[in-house]
C-alpha cells in the first residue's frame, strides 16, 4: 500500500549548507501492517512521516500511497489525500482550543466532499469510549481523553493509514495502555498503522520495526509476534 | 457542501473568540453608522432647502428681474431700488418674449403698519397683478382673489397671509372687514395658504397682497416696480428666456455693452442647481469623513486579524493536517474578516437609523431613510472586510502546518 523508493528530503540550513534529514529511504508497507518508526531525534524520523502524512513534498524520490504517485502532488491534492486516506495522531493531542471534543471530532468532514454529519462523530467518540465527553472542551478533558478524541478525529473519515507520533509521549502509563490498546483493536480490524516512537514498549505493539539513523533506514526487520507480552505492561 | 462547512467553520470561529470579534467591528460600527447617518441627513437637508427653496419661488418655471444692477441688497422694497423698471416693460416682455407665457408686477415695501380695530401688525405688503396665485403655484384659504376690474378700479381690497390673519383675527372671521394699511382703508376679500418656511426661516407668511394698481396709485405712490415675475413656457428654456428678457430690457432701456445693465435677472432653476450643489459638496466631506472611520476600521480587522493568525497557528496546522488546503484556510480567514465586517456593517445601519432619528428630531427634519444609502454602507462593510481580510488569510495560508503542529 506504501511504496517508497529513494525518498530524500533536503533542506536548507542557510545560504551555503543543506542538510539532508532523509536519505534515499526504500520500504514497502503492505495493508494491514502495525509497523513503529524508530530512531534518535534528529534520525529523520519526523521528515519521513511528515512526507508520508503528504504534509510534507519530498526533494527526491517516489512515494505511492495507496496506488497514487503522491511525491509531486500540488498542495490541493495533497490536502485530498491528507482528508481521505490519512488520520494524524500527534504526542501533543493537537485539539482545537475552544471546541468541543464532538466539534473536533467533524472538522476532517469540514474537508470532505460531503456534509458534516454530527451522528458519525458521535459513533467516532463512542467508538472511543468517550460518548459521555462529547460536549467537553479540550481544557475538561485529562491527556488520555484528548488523545482519545484525536483518534476518533484520525479515524473519522475512515483512512486507510494512520500515522501516529508518538502517541502516548505526553500521557501516564494507564492512558498509554488504552491509546494503544485502541490502536492495536484499529490493526485488528485491518487498519495500516505507522507508529513513530522512541520507547521500546510502545514499538512492541508492532509487528515490524524501521530503524533511522541520520536520515537513513538502518534496519527493517518483522517483530517476534511475542515481543509485546514477553515486555509485560507498559 | 465543503464552502458551506467553512462558512460554519468561520461562525463558529466568530463565537469562540467573540470579545476579539466585537472589537473587530467597532470600526466598521462607527463607520458605518455615520456614513448611514450622514448620507440620509445629507439627502434629508437636500429635500429640505429644494423645498424651502421652492416655498420662496413659487415654482421652478419662473424667472425673476429686479431693478439696478450688480449684487442684491436683501429683499428688494419700494426704498431701496433704483425706479428703473417701469409697468411699460413688463407689457413689453408679456408682448415681444414669445417664451413668456405669464408676466406679473410686484411692488413691495416690508414693515407697514396693518391695523384691524385695537390691534396692529406690520408684515411685508406686496402689490401683485391677478396672476400672481398662478404664477406662484399658490392658493386662497378663504374668500376670493381680486379681478382685473378691482385692479383696473383701484379697489382697496386685501388678502392676508396666515401669519397676518392669525395675527389680527385671532378668533374672527376677516371676510369683509375693514383693515387699515398704512391708514388707508382696505376690505378683507380673502386670505392665503400658509408656505411654510423660507431658506433662511423668512416668514413667508406675514404678507398682505392687494392690487398692483391700487398699492403703485393709493398706497406707495411710485410708478416703478420691485419686481417682475415672468412664467415661461417651458421650464427646461429657462435660460433662453432669460437671455431674452435681457436683450429686450437693454433695448427698451437704452443700454449698449460695455454700459451695465440696470436690471438683474435670476432664473430659479440656475440657483436652485447652485443650493443643490454646495449641499453636495457638503455631503462629500462628510462622507469622506466617514470613510476615513471605516479606513480604520478597515486597519483594526487587519491588525486585529493579523494577531489571531499568530496566535491560531496550531489551529492551522490541525486543519492542515485533516485535510485542509491553503485556499481553504484563507477562504475561512477571508470569511471571517468579511462576517465580522458584515455584522459591524448591519450593527452600524442599526444604530445609524436610530441615529438619524435623533438628528432628524433635534434639527426638525423629515426623516427619510433611503435604502439605497444603507445598502450601499453594508456593501462598503463587505468590501472593507475583503480588502482588509485578505492579508492576515493569505498570511494564514502560508503558516507552516508541520512546525505548528510540533509546538
Amino acid at each position: 500500500m506504501i511504496e517508497v523508493e529513494k525518498l530524500s528530503k533536503r533542506y536548507k540550513r542557510n545560504e551555503s549548507a543543506e542538510v539532508e534529514a532523509l536519505k534515499e529511504a526504500t520500504f514497502q508497507i503492505a495493508r494491514g501492517e502495525f509497523v513503529c518508526v524508530r530512531g534518535a531525534s534528529g534520525s529523520g524520523k519526523s521528515t519521513l512521516l511528515n512526507l508520508l502524512g503528504c504534509l510534507d513534498q519530498p526533494s527526491s524520490g517516489a512515494y505511492r500511497l495507496d496506488g497514487e504517485e503522491v511525491s509531486r502532488y500540488t498542495d490541493k491534492e495533497l490536502s485530498r489525500i491528507r482528508n481521505a486516506k490519512i488520520g494524524f495522531i500527534f504526542q501533543s493531542f493537537n485539539l482545537l482550543p475552544r471546541t468541543t471534543a464532538l466539534e473536533n471530532v467533524e472538522i476532517p468532514m469540514v474537508y470532505g466532499n460531503g456534509r458534516v454529519e454530527r451522528q458519525r462523530a458521535r459513533d467516532a467518540l463512542v467508538r472511543v469510549g468517550l460518548s459521555e465527553r462529547a460536549e467537553h472542551f479540550p481544557t475538561q478533558l485529562s491527556g488520555g481523553e484528548q488523545q482519545r478524541v484525536a483518534i476518533a478525529r484520525a479515524l473519522i473519515n475512515r483512512p486507510t493509514l494512520i500515522l501516529a507520533d508518538e502517541p502516548t509521549g505526553n500521557l501516564d502509563v494507564n492512558a498509554a495502555s488504552a491509546v494503544m490498546g485502541l490502536l492495536q483493536s484499529l490493526h485488528g480490524e485491518g487498519r495500516t498503522i505507522l507508529l513513530v516512537t522512541h520507547d521500546p514498549a510502545v514499538a512492541a505493539y508492532a509487528s515490524r520495526e524501521i530503524l533511522l539513523r541520520d536520515g537513513a533506514v538502518v534496519s527493517d526487520r518483522t517483530l517476534n509476534g511475542n515481543n509485546r507480552t514477553d515486555q509485560g505492561a507498559l | 457542501m465543503r464552502a458551506a462547512n467553512i462558512i460554519s467553520q468561520a461562525a463558529q470561529s466568530m463565537d469562540r473568540y467573540r470579545v476579539r470579534a466585537a472589537l473587530m467591528m467597532l470600526g466598521i460600527v462607527v463607520g458605518i453608522s455615520s456614513l448611514a447617518i450622514l448620507s440620509s441627513v445629507g439627502e434629508a437637508t437636500k429635500r429640505e432647502t429644494m423645498q424651502r427653496f421652492k416655498n420662496m419661488v413659487g415654482t421652478f418655471d419662473t424667472i425673476i428681474v429686479r431693478p439696478g444692477g450688480g449684487r442684491s441688497r436683501g429683499m428688494p422694497t419700494l426704498v431701496n431700488v433704483p425706479p428703473t423698471l417701469r409697468f411699460d416693460d413688463a407689457n413689453a416682455i408679456a408682448a415681444e418674449v414669445p417664451d413668456v407665457k405669464a408676466i406679473a408686477e410686484v411692488q413691495n415695501a416690508f414693515d407697514i403698519d396693518v391695523q384691524y380695530r385695537e390691534r396692529t401688525t406690520s408684515p411685508a405688503v406686496f402689490g401683485v397683478s391677478c396672476n400672481w396665485l398662478e404664477l406662484r403655484s399658490e392658493d386662497v384659504a378663504e374668500g376670493s382673489f381680486f379681478s382685473e376690474e378691482q385692479n383696473a378700479s383701484l379697489a382697496r381690497v386685501a388678502l392676508l397671509g396666515a401669519d397676518v390673519r392669525n395675527g389680527l383675527f385671532p378668533a374672527e372671521d376677516p371676510l369683509g372687514k375693514a383693515i387699515r394699511i398704512a391708514n388707508v382703508p382696505f376690505q378683507v376679500i380673502g386670505t392665503l395658504q400658509s408656505r411654510g418656511a423660507g431658506p433662511a426661516g423668512a416668514a413667508l407668511d406675514n404678507i398682505v397682497l392687494i392690487p398692483i394698481n391700487t398699492a403703485s396709485r393709493r398706497l406707495f405712490n411710485r410708478d416703478y416696480l420691485t419686481m417682475l415675475i415672468a412664467q415661461v413656457k417651458n421650464p427646461d428654456q429657462s435660460t433662453d428666456a432669460t437671455e431674452k428678457v435681457a436683450a429686450l430690457l437693454r433695448e427698451r432701456h437704452h443700454i449698449r455693452p460695455p454700459a451695465l445693465d440696470d436690471f438683474t435677472i435670476t432664473n430659479p432653476a440656475v440657483t436652485m442647481a447652485q443650493v443643490t450643489r454646495a449641499g453636495s459638496t457638503l455631503r462629500k466631506v462628510l462622507i469622506g469623513v466617514s470613510l476615513m472611520a471605516l479606513l480604520i476600521g478597515g486597519i483594526v480587522i487587519m491588525a486585529l486579524m493579523s494577531i489571531a493568525v499568530s496566535e491560531r497557528r496550531k489551529e492551522i496546522g490541525i486543519r492542515r493536517s485533516v485535510g485542509a488546503a491553503r485556499s481553504d484556510i484563507v477562504q475561512q480567514f477571508l470569511l471571517e474578516a468579511v462576517l465580522v465586517a458584515l455584522a459591524g456593517g448591519i450593527a452600524g445601519v442599526l444604530i445609524g437609523v436610530g441615529g438619524m432619528q435623533i438628528v432628524a428630531r433635534i434639527q426638525k427634519l423629515p426623516l427619510i431613510l433611503l435604502w439605497e444609502p444603507i445598502i450601499t454602507a453594508i456593501l462598503v462593510a463587505l468590501g472593507t472586510g475583503l480588502l482588509f481580510g485578505t492579508y492576515p488569510a493569505w498570511k494564514a495560508s502560508r503558516v507552516d502546518a508541520i512546525q505548528s503542529l510540533r509546538s
